[in-house]
Formats: C-alpha cells, structure tokens, sequence
C-alpha cells in the first residue's frame, strides 16, 4: 500500500448509554466523519479490560478509541471512572509493547455530542495518519 | 515391568535435576518401578552411539520422557524433536522448558544485538567474532518446548517442587491424569489482605518488610500492600505442596520464606497475558505501576518464551 493512502483501522469501543447514542445522533445528522472507524457497543466503557484494548492494538488496529459518558452521568453510576483509573496502565503497557500513547484514548461523549462525536473521530484518523501504521498492523 | 525414563537437559542451570533428588524418600518408593535409559545429567550415553559410528542422533526408546530447559540452538531443538519421537509420553519440567525462563528474558533483543553485545561490546572480555565453527547455532530467539514439539504434561517451577514431580510421576504410573489448578498463588495465601495498599511508594526488593518471622499469617500483611511487587495475583498456585502435614498451614513457596512471589508457575491459564493482568493489579489497590523499575523484563521473568517478550519495534 503507498504511503498517501493509507487508511487507519480505528477501533471505537462506546458505551450504551451515552456515546453510542452519540455516534448514532452523528449518523442520524448526517454530520460526515472518516469511515476508519469501526464501532463495537459495549454495555459500559468500564468493562473494557486492557487485555482487550492491548490484544486489539497488537493484532492489526492502529488506534483504539474508548468513548464513555461524562463523569457523574455513568449509567452504573462509576462504571467510566474505572475506565479513568486504567487509563495510566493503558498507556504504559503501549511503552512496554513500543507503541506510541497517542495511539489510544479514552474520552467522554454524550448523547447529545454527535458534533463532538465526528470532530474527535475526524481528529482522531488525522492523527493516526500522522502517525503512520501500527507495527502491529496487519493490513 | 519398570517405567523406562529418559531424562534431557536442554538451555538450563541444571537446578531441575537437583530438584528430582531433592525428592528425597519418596524417591526410593517409586523409584523400583522406573528405569532410566537416558539421562545425561547422571549418565553417559551418546547420541551418535559410544565411539560416534551412528551418523544420525538417537536417543533410547522410552515410555516416559522429562525435558527440562527452553530451546535455544539447533542441537536443543532437535534433541527435542528426537525425545518427541522416542517418548510415549513427553514432561516439560521447570519453568525453562515450560515457558522460556529466565533465559528468555533475552528474547527482548535480536540474535545480532545480543552476539554485538557478549563479543564486542562487553567491558570486561576482549573483542572477537561471533563463534560460529563447532558449535551449534543459535535460534533466533529461546522457545518453550511446547512451541517445538507436542507436549503432554508440565511441570512448572523454578525449580519444580519434588512434591509436584512426585504427583506428576504416580499419576502417570497409576494411569490418571495430572492436572495443574486454574487459580492464582493469591488463592493459597494466607496473608491478610485488606485489598488497600497501606500507602507510600513501591519497595525494591531488598527493602525491609514489616514481617515477624514465626508470627501466625493472619498477623502478616499481604506483601504487595506493603509495597513490595509480589507476582502472586497472576500466577498460577501450586508450589505451596500438595500434601501439608498436621497442624501446618499451606502457604506459597516464596511466602513461607518471607519473600514475594516472582512469578516462575507462569500464567495462570494457557493465553493469559501477566503484563496486562499485572498493571491492573498494582494500581487497582492504590500501587503507582510508573515505579516498577524495568516493568517489562519484571512482569515476564520466568515466561518469555511463546512470543511474551520480543524486541520492541523499530519507532519511525
């Protein structure tokens, strides 16, 4: 694959109750954003174990995005605050593996933030395309 | 009729054979019903035949085969090959030979760093060429035996505890198979724990502990909460013995001594990733993971082998 083009696979793990609404309330608008993204609904961004977000980054996707509801609005009232507390693990397991820490984040959308929704998404692939592939990437 | 044996020591210190006498009594009991045809530790047997005339290696039929130490070099890897062959059934004994070891650590660099490293750059010999006439060449990184040939039971531990040798041994002379629990040296502990740490920075190893040795276990504090890095939550249980003696608590090897767990029965189950396990463990109870000192190599002392470490890719 030529350098210019190459698209990013972007794995955006979002909550239920907050952010997937978000990206739905995106779609719904027809507000565009990069089509990198692939989507996976989880009941809540603090059931994402690491083991997930490290074995997602090390078998072939070039960034993962974990979208929860704001602090105070979890659903199971502390769910994305967990997800908060092993953000730091997060990113210095992607030290350990040589990954850079740009290369996953973890940010608050609301049901009502599908403008965020695309800006962070559209961010989000400008980065990883600065960035370039994922060692790991297997596309 | 006796259990033929054949023993192999492969990329190892040789602390697993030691572990095999270490059985003690038990030995003489069940040692009437093996015979061992093949054990270079003990005995001089060569694999091109006593006056080399074979042309190809060959190692004595057996029913039972025990492989301690990982793969490193060609020679190891096909005497394990051969082993395979020649054994009904197949033991890896010893973390080496189960996950990598400590040797495997090295597989955190190229095959080419690490000769540039011994040959060339190492302060205290003299520069050389990488030796390559007359000895086995090197893999490009150290294999646990299963990522070579089948395996059918392991042994972990470094060293193996002879209880565990001698249950894995009768279990196989009595037909039954020999298991290993799925549950963390945690699980055995008997130190309290109050699922806090009781504060401050994370100890290095030599730090003084606040134990009384000969004080009841319900007394000690869990070690991790006391800061000191225990492997203990990600590793698998089974080195505290299978049989206690009357009035005797079970409590893990490492702990009874006083010291933390340092990981050598591997994970606990088969694809887990002690590194990941690991960080959410330390700061899940209030530990800052930022100040284990060489994280990576710490985490997966005994398991590099089966691809845990590998050199880091190269950053753009």
């Amino acid at each position: 694959m030529p350098e210019d083009s190459f698209e990013p696979l972007i794995i955006t793990f979002c909550c239920n109750w907050c952010s997937y609404a978000g990206a739905d309330l995106a779609g719904t608008s027809r507000i565009q954003y990069p089509a990198s993204i692939r989507i996976i609904r989880v009941m809540c961004s603090g059931m994402v174990h690491p083991n997930v977000v490290i074995d997602t980054l090390t078998k072939g996707a070039d960034a993962v995005i974990i979208c929860g509801c704001h602090p105070g609005d979890c659903h199971y009232l502390e769910g994305n605050l967990k997800a908060e507390m092993r953000r730091e693990g997060i990113e210095l397991l992607l030290d350990d593996l040589g990954l850079e820490q740009e290369r996953f984040r973890l940010e608050w959308v609301s049901a009502s933030e599908g403008q965020k929704f695309a800006a962070l998404m559209t961010e989000m692939t400008d980065k990883v395309k600065a960035l370039g592939p994922s060692p790991y990437s297997t596309s | 009729m006796a259990v033929r044996v054949a023993e192999e020591w492969l990329n190892i210190c040789g602390g697993c054979e030691v572990s095999i006498l270490d059985i003690g009594d038990q030995l003489l009991d069940i040692l009437p019903a093996l015979e061992f045809v093949h054990m270079p530790v003990l005995m001089d047997s060569k694999y091109y035949g006593q006056l080399g005339e074979r042309d190809h290696m060959e190692i004595p039929e057996a029913d039972v085969g025990i492989i301690s130490g990982g793969i490193r070099n060609d020679e190891e890897k096909k005497i394990a090959e051969e082993m395979r062959k020649k054994c009904k059934t197949l033991i890896t004994l010893g973390s080496c030979a189960c996950f990598g070891g400590i040797p495997a650590m090295a597989n955190m660099w190229s095959v080419d760093e690490l000769t540039d490293k011994v040959y060339r750059h190492c302060s205290t010999t003299e520069s050389a060429a990488t030796p390559t006439e007359n000895i086995p060449g090197l893999l490009d990184r150290v294999y646990a035996v299963d990522e070579v040939v089948d395996v059918d039971v392991t042994i972990p531990g470094c060293p193996p505890s002879p209880d565990m040798i001698v249950e894995a041994l009768t279990c196989l002379l009595e037909g039954k198979p020999f298991i290993l629990p799925e549950k963390s040296v945690c699980d055995e502990c008997p130190a309290k724990r109050e699922k806090k740490a009781a504060g401050g920075d994370i100890k290095r190893p030599l730090q003084p502990l606040d134990i009384k040795v000969g004080e009841p276990w319900e007394n000690t504090r869990c070690f991790m909460e006391q800061g000191v890095l225990c492997i203990g939550p990600v590793t698998r249980a089974g080195c505290s013995g299978t049989t206690v003696e009357e009035g005797e608590e079970k409590v893990p090897r490492c702990i009874k001594g006083y010291m933390p767990c340092r990981g050598c029965f591997g994970p606990i189950r088969k694809g887990a990733n002690p590194l990941v396990d690991m960080v959410s463990s330390i700061s899940s109870i209030g530990l800052d993971v930022k100040q284990v000192v060489d994280r990576r190599a710490l985490l997966n002392r005994y398991i590099g082998g089966q691809n845990r470490l590998k050199p880091l890719p190269v950053r753009n």
